[in-house]
Formats: structure tokens, C-alpha cells, sequence
């Protein structure tokens, strides 16, 4: 039992960390990034290409959130900036089809056929939880996911960009008039959204079999997290991932059919009761 | 004071009657040269190919005509399609009723469903609308996939047709020179329903209330009952598609619930254009070259729709049909306002 | 009084959180008059025909038409006793022909005027015409032409004239009274131009700060010196 919970832990953990990334997205550009999966999956295989090139995870942790950063930079100038004036759902379009294209160029790259990474060393055995054998690496993730967490609330309420982060998402236009420059900071915080994605691939790499459609696998349920979460809401989306990752689980096992369910079910719900979130806030 | 009433009273000439000669040369040339083709194209590739991408165009139809008639981006669409094959398959399998029933229900299940949940839907606004769409398309795929002992599964369902159905032989929807013809009589059929419904009063307002939803109910029009027609009859034109595909393959699995069907049809609809009823499905021509054709010379044809979708997308909001219509018309001033 | 007014409001009030738009005003309009509404920006002007033609929520008190309470009826069962209003910022169908937006209103309306309305606003020229292609000042017409389309007996118009030239204005002062007379129309105006709401209103109520400062006939009003001062020394903006 104690054992399932963590799994669940697990997959919530991976989930919350890159649905963090999609409200941070979200809440200063206002635009649903549908590519958000497929940054996931590059993050995961440009992880997986420098840790067995250089045969050490770390380093391809480290290169693979640096090189997810820089694309989110290159997103932002190129595709969220000039289109913030567009219908959003122009902008959902547009991931959409970059989507399409980062799942053809990494499978240009590194072929369909699944891939696995192995966790690194100093992580590979597992530990003793109230009797019962863990992987340690399960462990790793969800204390990362919890650091992120902390990290992230931490940075909201004590920095500069923090603050402005959370007044764009509460009222872009008065923070605009304010004089923060709105694109300076949108440019960090989609670099730090895509930076999440990237560090939630390269981490779920030693757990789930890469493949370029694992992005869109987790999309989905990242949208759920991010809409029943709340939109714009960093501790909803918390929630909302641990919930969702437990349900995942115990829907896996236990009650296959409804469980998974529930969480779409939940995602219609909440969009019916408030699409306030998603009414678009129009220049 | 009395309800207002929320039928819309049908026009005084009948509606045939107005449709233009150039439509029903179009038709008539449509119908004979698609029959025709099975002649000229001899190898079965070629034509079921064809056939797949007739039934894609018969989809993206669907979802092209909600965004024409209410502006809204509908990501889920690929839960009608699959729906009514399941709708076929599981009666089969089960030797609930014929199939000639199967074929209705699996037409007007999914349509009653699409007017109730756009009663509900249609009212919400932009992007919300679409994820509401995709949450829900992927709830039936979900479900598909777990209720493993009613539906399969992963594995799907094999449909077993009957000998006839509706005084027809059977093996004319799983021949391809027969079944291509049929689809594309269907894709004809659906196309020329579309111009007339998009001409009609009925069509005519919720083109009125797309545009201005707040002014049209200031008229003294009820805005969500019009939507949610226009999303149901959408629903059908999927069933439609969806059925076929059934039929045609002799099968149905949770694939025909995925989100990426959905998508493709919507990439589909952008890529032709939505403008023109006809857009869509000429979308789902390029779709299928780039895919089946072009696809041999390059393995990238994800790539190329992906960045298809972009370009049309950003810079040319009409689709492909939009800018060969203006392309003609400069050739030759017609004057005539084409709108599909 | 025993005389039911054309549309008549009474206490009616609407607040935003802590703002107070209407405070418990009371209007009423007689069969056929031509009221102007006047007031700075903010007097709740705009807000008093929102509540009036049903677009507006959260308010209190009670419309009535005809001595017909309409409090919770629908906008579109307004527009079906005969109320029909026009809008500040124009609110038509830029994409739909002219033509086509008007008689899109007829089929809602018991007697289709499409015709008789192209001609009476000017617009028969372009009637064919798309109205995103059309002038502002044709685009600020066909607003108020959907609103005459069925010939309703009460027009709620919130700034015809706004952004249209002297001449425009002066001309479309004209046409209200012409036409509100021979139609026997009784018209609530909100009106910035002064111009146009001294030439044809038989009465004007002035609103400010969410209150009825001051009703009468137009040489009453302009002699009253809060109004005088606050008000009538302001143009357009």
C-alpha cells in the first residue's frame, strides 16, 4: 500500500514539475503551449544522448535543462511574443505544429524504437521505507519534485522577477502600465517553463521507456493538472498533480476503467464551472 | 408575453429550387468522374488510399464546418467517428440487431450526443472550448482502452458484416473500387448538404451569430440552442465518416478515439481552409499525399503538415482552397461572391 | 400618476463591488416622447440602458414596459414586446452584406422592414456591400438600422452620434425625429452632443454620479446652473 502511494508519488511528481512549467508559461503569456509534451520529450532525449555520451546522467541533466532553456527563449522570441495579439488559439495551432515537427526531428534523429537510460550510479539501489524496498532513484524524484516546489515558491514570493510573475498572472495589463517590462521577464519565465519540461524528461528518462510519442502521452494529463489545478495557480497545480499521479496509479491497478476517468472528468467539470482562466484576457 | 419561439420559419422558395446550375454541374461532374476513377487507377493501393483519404475528408469536413459556423476549434471530434464504429461493432459482435440498425444508431447516437453536450459546451468561450474538447475525446479513448472486456480494448473489434444490408451486398464496402465510389458519393452528398444548410435561414443566422453572438440575441435570436445544431449536425457528418471507416476495414480499435485522429482532421480543415465548405477536404488530399505519397521521398511528412499548419496558420488564414480561389479569380474576374 | 409610461424604470440600482453606478434612479418615459439622457462620463448613462434592455446583471429594482414589468424577462424577449436598443461602441457583423444583416433582424421581427429601413438610414447605396468595408459613419447607421428593423416601439440609443461629424450628426438628429414621430416611437437618447439632444428631445434627464440630478424640458435644463456648469460647458470628447 505504502508502496503504491509513492508510486504515485512518482508519476504526480514528474507531472507537477512540468505542469509547473505550463502554468508558468501560461500565466505570463496567456497561450496554451501544446508543444509543452514535446519539449518534455526533447529534454528526454537530449538527456539520454549527452549522459551516454559523456556516460554520466548528471551532466546530461544538466545540458539537457541548459539546452531546454535556450529553446524556450527561441519559443518565446519567435513564436509567444508575436503572436500574443492573435486569437490564442492561434498560438495553440502553432504549437501544435511545432509539436509535430519536434516529434519527427527526434525520430529523425534517434528512431522510433524505444529507448532506455539508466539511472545513475550513486542512485541505482533502493532503500528500506518502514520495511518495505524502494528505488532509491523513485525516491530522488519525488524529493526533486518537492525541491522544485519549495524552489519555486520560495523564488514567487522573495525575488523581483517573482513578483512580477505572480502580478502578470493575476493582471497583465495594469503590471504592463506599471513599467515592468513584460517581454524581459516573459523571456526568463518561458525559459524557466521549458527548463521544468526539459529537467521532468531527462529525470522520468530511467523510469519510462523513451519514444517520440511519450510526449504527447504525458501532454494530456499535464493539461488536467494545469486546469484543475486552477489555471495561473502554482500550489493548485501541486495538488492537482498528486491527485492525478495517485489516481493514475491506483487506476492502473485497482480500478482501471473509472479511475481513468476521473481525471478528464474533472478537467470538463472544472472548464464548464470556470473557463474564466481561458476566456482570453484580448488586448 | 410568449416564449419567443426558437424555430426559425423556412424560406418561401424552396430550397432546391435556388441552388445555382454551376452547383448542380459541379455535383453531376463530381459523382461521374469519381466513379470513374476506379477504372483509370488500377492499382488497389492507389484507390484505398484514395478511399481513406475521402473518409479524412469526410472528417475534417465535420470539423472544419464547426469552426466556419461558430468559430469554434473543436480537438475532439475523432469521439464521434469512433463512436459510431463502435456503435457497428459492438451489436455485431454481440447479435444484438442487424446491422442495417447498427448503421442509424451509429449515425444518430453520436449526433444526439454532440446537440446535448453543445447545449451545455458551446456557451464557453475560445481556447477553454477546444481543451473541453480534447479532455472529452479523450475520456471516450480512455474509456475505450480500459473497458477492456466490452470494447477490446487495445486490441479493438473485428466486424463481422452480414451478407446484404439495406438490400446491398456487404462486400461492396470492403472492396475498394466499390467503396471508394460509395465514400466519395458520401463526401459529395455531405458537401452539397453543407450548401444548402449554409444557405438556408438557419444557416444563414448562426454565420450571424458566429460573428456577433451579443447583437444577434439583442435581434431576438437564442444563440445556444443554433451552436449546438451546428455542432450536432458536425457530429453526424463524423459518424458519417466514422461508420464508413467501420465498415470499410472491418474493424474498429481505440485508435479511432486518439486525440492525433482529432488533430489531423483539424489540421486537415486549417491546412484546406475552412471558408470554402470544400476546404477540408481538400486539406485531406494534402494531408494523404504528404502522408502516403510524398511520403516515400521523404520520411518527414509529419514535419511538413506540422509546419504546413504553422504557415497557413500565420500567414494565410484562408487555407489552401482560400488562396486558389483568389488565385483564380484574379486569372479570371468572375464577380460571383464564392463562398463554398 | 395613472398613465402607464412607454418604459419606465424604477429604483433602479447596480453596484460593482464598491462602486455604486446606479443609485436607486427612477426614469419614466411616456408614449412617443424623446427623452435625452445627458450626464459626464461615468453618470451611469450607459449603465442605465444596460439594465434597461437586460444586457446589464446584478442590479435591483424594476423595468416595466407599457405598465408590463419586464424585470426578468430575456433580452430576446425585449426585443419581441418591442424594445430594441443601439449600441456606443458599434456592435454590428462585419463580415454579413448590409442587406444581409438586416434582414437576418426581419425574420425576427413581426413586420419585416428591410427595405423601408435601407432607405430611411442612407444605406441603400451599399447595401451590398460588406459592412467591415463600409464607412464608420455608414457602420454607426446600420447599428442603429438593426435596431429599426420591425419597427419597435421603444429605441434605447446610446450615443447614435458618436465619432460621426457635424453634419452627420446634425443629419441623423433629424432623421430620429422625423422618423419617431411618423413611426410613433418613443426614443430614451444618450447623447454627448449637445447639439443633437437640445434640437429634438422633448424632455432630458440628467444624470450624475449614479443619480437623477435633474429632469425637464431643455430650456429648463439649460437654465439650472449645477447643470449649467458641470455639463453643458464640456464637448465632445
Amino acid at each position: 500500500m505504502l508502496l503504491q502511494i509513492l508510486n504515485g508519488l512518482v508519476y504526480g511528481g514528474l507531472l507537477y514539475i512540468l505542469a509547473v512549467g505550463l502554468v508558468l508559461i501560461f500565466g505570463l503569456r496567456r497561450v496554451v503551449n501544446f508543444a509543452h509534451g514535446s519539449l518534455f520529450m526533447v529534454g528526454a532525449y537530449v538527456g539520454y544522448a549527452i549522459a551516454t555520451y559523456f556516460g554520466n546522467f548528471w551532466v546530461g541533466l544538466a545540458v539537457s535543462v541548459a539546452v531546454l532553456a535556450a529553446l524556450g527563449v527561441f519559443l518565446d522570441a519567435i513564436v509567444f511574443r508575436p503572436l500574443q495579439r492573435e486569437d490564442p488559439i492561434v498560438t495553440v495551432l502553432v504549437t501544435f505544429g511545432i509539436l509535430l515537427v519536434l516529434e519527427d526531428a527526434v525520430r529523425t534523429i534517434w528512431g522510433k524504437d524505444f529507448l532506455s537510460l539508466k539511472p545513475p550510479e550513486a542512485l541505482a539501489g533502493t532503500v528500506q521505507i518502514l520495511g518495505e524496498s524502494f528505488p532509491t532513484y523513485r525516491l530522488f524524484v519525488i524529493v526533486l519534485a518537492a525541491a522544485v516546489a519549495i524552489g519555486l515558491s520560495l523564488w514567487l514570493r522573495m525575488s523581483r522577477i517573482g513578483l512580477f510573475v505572480r502580478a502578470s498572472s493575476v493582471d497583465r495589463t495594469t503590471t504592463a502600465i506599471l513599467g515592468v517590462n513584460t517581454d524581459r521577464v516573459s523571456i526568463i519565465v518561458v525559459a524557466a517553463g521549458a527548463a521544468l519540461a526539459g529537467l521532468s524528461g531527462t529525470v522520468s528518462a530511467p523510469l519510462l521507456a523513451l519514444s517520440p510519442s511519450m510526449g504527447s502521452f504525458i501532454l494530456i494529463d499535464s493539461f488536467i493538472v494545469v486546469v484543475v489545478g486552477g489555471l495561473g495557480s502554482f500550489s493548485g497545480a501541486f495538488f492537482a498533480a498528486l491527485i492525478i499521479g495517485q489516481l493514475h496509479n491506483f487506476g492502473v491497478v485497482y480500478v482501471p476503467s473509472a479511475a481513468t476517468m476521473i481525471p478528464f472528468l474533472l478537467m470538463v467539470g472544472i472548464l464548464i464551472w470556470r473557463p474564466a482562466g481561458f476566456a482570453g484576457q484580448h488586448v | 408575453m410568449s416564449q419567443p419561439s426558437e424555430r426559425i420559419a423556412l424560406p418561401a422558395t424552396p430550397i432546391l429550387a435556388r441552388v445555382s446550375r454551376q452547383v448542380w454541374l459541379a455535383i453531376g461532374i463530381a459523382i461521374v468522374a469519381g466513379s470513374m476513377l476506379p477504372l483509370a487507377v488500377t492499382s488497389t493501393l492507389a484507390i484505398t488510399l484514395l478511399t481513406q483519404a475521402v473518409i479524412g475528408g469526410i472528417l475534417a469536413t465535420a470539423v472544419g464546418l464547426v469552426i466556419r459556423q461558430t468559430g469554434l476549434v473543436s480537438f475532439g471530434h475523432a469521439a464521434f467517428f469512433g463512436l459510431a464504429g463502435y456503435f457497428i461493432a459492438l451489436p455485431a459482435k454481440h447479435g444484438l440487431w442487424p446491422l442495417e440498425l447498427s448503421i442509424v444508431l451509429a449515425i444518430a447516437m453520436p449526433t444526439l450526443l454532440a446537440f446535448l453536450l453543445g447545449l451545455v459546451i458551446v456557451r464557453i468561450p475560445g481556447v477553454a472550448f477546444s481543451m473541453l474538447t480534447l479532455a472529452i475525446g479523450q475520456a471516450f479513448h480512455e474509456f475505450a482502452v480500459r473497458a477492456r472486456l466490452a470494447t477490446g480494448g487495445d486490441d479493438g473489434l473485428a466486424i463481422t458484416l452480414p451478407r446484404t444490408v439495406f438490400g446491398v451486398a456487404t462486400e461492396v464496402f470492403q472492396r475498394p473500387q466499390t467503396m471508394f465510389v460509395i465514400c466519395w458519393v458520401a463526401l459529395v452528398g455531405v458537401l452539397f448538404g453543407l450548401h444548402l444548410l449554409v444557405r438556408s435561414r438557419f444557416g444563414r443566422v448562426t454565420t450571424a451569430i458566429r460573428e456577433n453572438e451579443e447583437r444577434a440575441r439583442f435581434l431576438g435570436y437564442q444563440t445556444v440552442v443554433p451552436r449546438a445544431l451546428t455542432f450536432a449536425i458536425s457530429a453526424l457528418i463524423g459518424a458519417i465518416a466514422g461508420t464508413l471507416f467501420a465498415l470499410y476495414n472491418g474493424f474498429v480499435s481505440p485508435e479511432s478515439l486518439h486525440w492525433s485522429l482529432s488533430g489531423s482532421a483539424l489540421i486537415m480543415a486549417i491546412v484546406g481552409g475552412t471558408r470554402l465548405l470544400w476546404g477540408p477536404a481538400l486539406g485531406a488530399v494534402v494531408y494523404f499525399f504528404f502522408k502516403d505519397v510524398a511520403g516515400d521521398l521523404t520520411e518527414h511528412w509529419p514535419a511538413m503538415i506540422g509546419l504546413m499548419l504553422i504557415a497557413v496558420t500565420v500567414a494565410l488564414p484562408m487555407g489552401i482552397s482560400g488562396a486558389l480561389t483568389k488565385l483564380l479569380d484574379r486569372i479570371r474576374p468572375a464577380g460571383v461572391r464564392r463562398d463554398g | 400618476m395613472a398613465e402607464s409610461f412607454a418604459i419606465e424604470g424604477v429604483g433602479l440600482t447596480r453596484r460593482f463591488g464598491g462602486f455604486t453606478a446606479l443609485d436607486s434612479v427612477r426614469i419614466a418615459v411616456p408614449d412617443g416622447e424623446i427623452r435625452g439622457l445627458i450626464g459626464p462620463n461615468g453618470a451611469g448613462k450607459s449603465t442605465l440602458i444596460d439594465v434597461l434592455s437586460g444586457r446589464a446583471d446584478d442590479w435591483h429594482g424594476t423595468v416595466r414596459l407599457r405598465g408590463e414589468d419586464i424585470s426578468a424577462f430575456t433580452v430576446q424577449e425585449r426585443r419581441r414586446g418591442g424594445l430594441a436598443r443601439s449600441f456606443q461602441k458599434t456592435n454590428i457583423f462585419p463580415e454579413l452584406a448590409v442587406r444581409e444583416q438586416l434582414e437576418i433582424a426581419s425574420w425576427r421581427a413581426e413586420s419585416p422592414n428591410v427595405d423601408e429601413v435601407l432607405h430611411e438610414m442612407g444605406l441603400a447605396g451599399i447595401a451590398h456591400m460588406r459592412a467591415a468595408d463600409v464607412s464608420y459613419g455608414d457602420r454607426r447607421r446600420l447599428d442603429l438600422a438593426l435596431a429599426l428593423i420591425g419597427r419597435p416601439t421603444v429605441l434605447l440609443l446610446d450615443e447614435p452620434a458618436a465619432g460621426l461629424s457635424m453634419r452627420e450628426s446634425v443629419a441623423l438628429a433629424e432623421l430620429l425625429r422625423d422618423l419617431a414621430s411618423r413611426w410613433k416611437v418613443t426614443v430614451l437618447l444618450v447623447e454627448h452632443d449637445m447639439e443633437v439632444v437640445f434640437s429634438i428631445c422633448d424632455r432630458i434627464t440628467v444624470l450624475h454620479l449614479g443619480r437623477v440630478l435633474a429632469e425637464g424640458a431643455p430650456d429648463e435644463i439649460r437654465k439650472i446652473p449645477e447643470v449649467v456648469t458641470a455639463y453643458l460647458g464640456s464637448t465632445v470628447e
